[in-house]
């Protein structure tokens, strides 16, 4: 699955200025700690926590794309620190849960 | 006398702060938002204080010395001072528990060391704002105990903040607790600050909080924070 592909399973871009590689699998954490220590190549990142620091550890784990939950907001700096990293950024309603499910659905 | 203060500011050792940020800069701005006390409170470090030090006394600025510390559920508190010796050893404490991963000053920014003429004498190696090892339940009492005011801050925003990543603020005995907006309904048994966590220099003094006191020590403003409290 491509990161272009998770617009079609629900998740709604909000940052499209990404290079459209293969989804190697996901991490759901709302602790950026856990997420720097365990996040890896080719993921996509599931959380809360959207603010400019998520966006630098998921470009330093290597993640393609990073789905906010519960409708969080996206500020303007969050949104021009993932499009100078390049990583996709997608919003949903859904809980954490929720979408990692989506998620783990559309990879297998 | 009814001062204007804030207490949540963030020099260029940060690595979410701009560059401008010196010691000398944070100072001039201050004079400019006419805050009669400041603090300086970088994350995780406390090696930009010397600096801040000596811009504050050339320019006559009342001001603590502080850190923002994360604690090991990511909760961001600050920790403030009247001295300069007792912060750099609680600044050494904190730094030292940081979980050791590097710096990458292309995604996080540069975190220099200054002198107050911005020189800059190094650089804190690990990422500043990556967590401790120390749980907010522990850090708390750590802080008072080293003799700091103890400020949970932005307690409302919806990350780095007790209720965003506790789910709920414990009753621990805090000076007072940061709000930015909107107080939560349990945080009103403790006086209320607003700061400007300023990152930028025009940021200074964007928010601030009023207080009754006749000297900027730790006991003094302690004592002026219980008689902020809202009755």
């Amino acid at each position: 699955m491509k990161v272009s592909e998770l617009n079609s399973v629900g998740f709604c871009c909000v940052q499209n200025k990404f290079e459209d590689a293969e989804i190697t699998g996901g991490y759901t954490s709302d602790l950026l700690s856990d997420v720097m220590g365990n996040l890896k190549d080719g993921q996509v990142l599931i959380t809360i926590q959207a603010h400019k620091n998520t966006i630098a550890v998921a470009s330093l784990s290597g993640a393609l794309a990073v789905i906010f939950c519960h409708g969080r907001s996206v500020t303007p700096d969050v949104l021009e620190a993932a499009a100078d990293e390049g990583i996709a950024l997608f919003s949903t309603s859904d809980n954490q849960f929720d979408a990692t499910v989506t998620l783990a659905h559309s990879l297998r | 006398m009814k001062a204007r203060v804030d207490f949540h500011i963030h020099s260029c050792l940060s690595p979410c702060a701009t560059l401008e940020m010196s010691p000398r800069t944070i100072v001039a701005r201050a004079k400019v938002a006419k805050l009669d006390c400041i603090a300086l409170t970088d994350h995780g470090c406390a090696e930009n204080l010397p600096a801040f030090h000596d811009a504050c006394i050339e320019a006559n600025m009342p001001c603590l010395y502080g850190l923002e510390a994360t604690s090991s559920e990511e909760v961001h508190t600050l920790c403030l001072f009247d001295q300069l010796e007792p912060a750099l050893e609680w600044g050494r404490i904190i730094y030292d528990s940081i979980q050791n991963f590097p710096n990458d000053p292309d995604r996080f920014g540069l975190q220099p060391i200054v002198t107050v003429d911005g020189d800059v004498t190094g650089f804190a190696e690990k990422l500043l704002f990556a967590a401790t090892d120390i749980s907010f339940f522990d850090l708390v009492p750590m802080a008072l105990e080293a003799g700091a005011l103890c400020i949970p801050s932005h307690i409302d925003r919806e990350y780095l903040g007790a209720v965003s990543q506790l789910g709920f603020l414990p009753d621990l005995p805090y000076d007072a607790v940061e709000v930015v907006s909107k107080i939560p309904p349990n945080a009103k048994k403790w006086a209320i600050i607003q700061s400007s966590d300023a990152h930028q220099p025009d940021h200074i003094g964007r928010r601030f909080t009023r207080i009754e006191t006749e000297h900027f020590t730790v006991p003094a403003l302690r004592d002026a924070f219980k008689r902020h409290r809202k009755p």
